[in-house]
């Protein structure tokens, strides 16, 4: 159900993207088909207990952090030092890694915005920003010393709640910021990215708040990627920049990645009248469950009612769909069909990030959403990349009695995703994210003319 | 062990704690108080304490900790009454 509201409008973005500096060497590189998967040496060295070694990781000196290992506890980052002096230590000590990569975020995205001093600190500027998963690297080391090794449980140092707990991320923006609004985490999975910029997104339209900093990130952990290696659903058996393989008929699983999306959203009627650049506007954020009862398997059913609530009349389509596009053999055929389903056989194109750079989990749905602002800027359609070839046969849930969905091969349509970048006038985007849990997520921005 | 070559060992500890301000610790002395006179956080206790029972191969009891008071001479008290139960063990 939608209801009336203000306009929102994105007036900043940054993160940390893996093999890239900054946001501009992210927007060079993604523009230009180039790949930011690597074999990660981390992975490499357990030899036969991972099966996958690939990732879009980002290491602590590519953001220019050097760890502090703490002297008790082995591999332990006690905390971090900011070579580059962004970060008081005081924020530091009570971040893991992924709440740096926010702050650093949210700090960038702030400057982008122009947003002053008392703008930030008003009662109505919140933080919405989360996480997919726990502070995994902190919690091993700390539950090892006191289960394993029979130590103190203050060897671990004082820090293991706030550097994993649930809202870490939004806690420590908001600490760092000072910032008098809502501070909170929304978690679902690898719908999360979005689900948090849609939730901030709702905080304004509704004139709960009138500017927050939002999204959500996935910092490197290599107890992370074990997880879902364990689960035989990470990419295997190709090159690095040929592994994330989104809709292709070889493709056997996702990329594990890691990285972070901040982003700075205002009222549009504000924003317009201090003079910001409006990177976009916000029209619509709508998200539902499956109700399958299912954990895993996605849900046509729920991605129809996912459109239908986004855009309950497609009068004016989307001129790209910024799909989920995991590169796992269920979830991208049923994803393709529910879009042609929604949106019929023409007249758009379908874009997937992740073949860039992997699945950042938690991450995805916001350095995604960043990607979108950059079609809007640059007025390109980013690429599916080793999309070669489209299932030219039904897929087997396509021919089961009752199906619904359309009755063509994923070849069929061909013509909607493109294998490079190219030029085209964009005024419209939408993006797809879905969760484990059945969680589905939808957003649709537009240029501000 | 000398008072003087125990807070030696503890300025070296305190040099690695990041949310200390070294400037600061130009001129401690015993008298010095962690949370008023260096602005420590207070859940850094935690962690020096952590510090110096490594620094100094001893360890606390939990009691030690939860009485330990917040000045430089509070902590080399502690750390001698440490090592000397370590002695008598």
């Amino acid at each position: 159900m939608q209801a009336p509201g203000r306009k929102v409008a994105v007036v900043g973005m940054a993160g940390a993207f893996p093999t890239c500096k900054n946001l501009d060497e992210f927007n060079h590189k993604m523009f230009t088909d180039q790949s930011l998967v690597r074999e990660w040496d981390t992975a490499v060295q357990y030899n036969k207990q991972i099966r996958s070694t690939v990732s879009g990781y980002i290491t602590e000196e590519e953001m220019d952090l050097e760890p502090v290992w703490a002297p008790v506890a082995e591999k332990c980052p006690e905390t971090y030092i900011d070579k580059l002096g962004r970060i008081p230590d005081i924020n530091l000590a009570t971040a893991d890694m992924g709440s740096v990569w926010a702050m650093i975020g949210a700090q960038e995205s702030v400057k982008m915005a122009g947003w002053t001093n008392k703008e930030v600190t008003s009662d109505m500027t919140g933080v919405v920003v989360a996480s997919g998963g726990a502070g995994n690297q902190i919690l091993r080391v700390a539950w090892h010393y006191f289960f394993v090794m029979g130590k103190k449980a203050r060897i671990a140092g004082a820090h293991t709640v706030d550097r994993t707990m649930s809202y870490r991320e939004a806690a420590n923006v908001s600490c760092l910021l000072k910032t008098r609004g809502v501070a909170e985490s929304i978690t679902s999975a690898c719908a999360t990215g979005l689900g948090n910029i849609g939730y901030a997104y709702r905080l304004i339209k509704y004139g709960i708040q009138d500017r927050a900093i939002a999204g959500g990130l996935e910092s490197t952990a290599f107890e992370t990627f074990i997880g879902f290696d364990g689960m035989m659903i990470l990419a295997k058996g190709f090159s690095p920049e040929e592994s994330s393989r989104p809709f292709d008929m070889k493709r056997n699983g996702f990329v594990c990645s890691f990285g972070a999306g901040i982003v700075a959203l205002e009222a549009y009627d504000m924003a317009k009248a201090r003079g910001a650049n409006i990177i976009a506007v916000i029209d619509e954020y709508f998200n539902n469950s499956d109700g399958d009862g299912d954990m895993f398997y996605p849900s046509f059913g729920g991605q129809q009612r996912l459109w239908k609530g986004l855009m309950p009349d497609i009068g004016m389509k989307p001129d790209v769909v910024k799909m989920h596009g995991t590169s796992t053999p269920v979830g991208d055929s049923v994803e393709l069909l529910s879009v042609v389903d929604a949106l019929g056989e023409e007249g758009y194109h379908m874009c997937a990030p992740k073949s860039q750079f992997g699945h950042m989990l938690g991450g995805a749905g916001s350095v995604e959403f960043i990607t979108a602002l950059l079609m809007l800027q640059n007025q390109k359609v980013l690429p599916c990349l080793n999309s070669d070839t489209l299932n030219p046969e039904l897929e087997g849930f396509q021919k089961v009695p009752g199906w619904q969905g359309p009755d063509q091969p994923l070849a069929a349509y061909r013509h909607l995703v493109p294998q490079k970048t190219f030029a085209k006038e964009i005024n419209r985007i939408a993006c797809l994210n879905y969760g484990f849990g059945g969680t589905n997520s939808a957003i649709s921005i537009s240029r501000d003319i | 062990m000398e008072r003087q070559e125990i807070l030696d060992g503890l300025l070296e500890v305190l040099r690695t704690v990041r949310t200390i301000d070294p400037e600061r610790l130009v001129g401690v002395t015993e008298e010095t108080d962690f949370l008023s006179d260096l602005s420590t956080p207070s859940t850094e206790l935690i962690n020096i304490a952590a510090k110096v029972e490594h620094k100094f191969d001893i360890e606390f009891e939990d009691e030690d900790i939860d009485r330990m008071g917040s000045t430089v001479k509070d902590v080399i008290d502690l750390i001698l009454l440490a090592k000397s139960r370590k002695e008598k063990e």
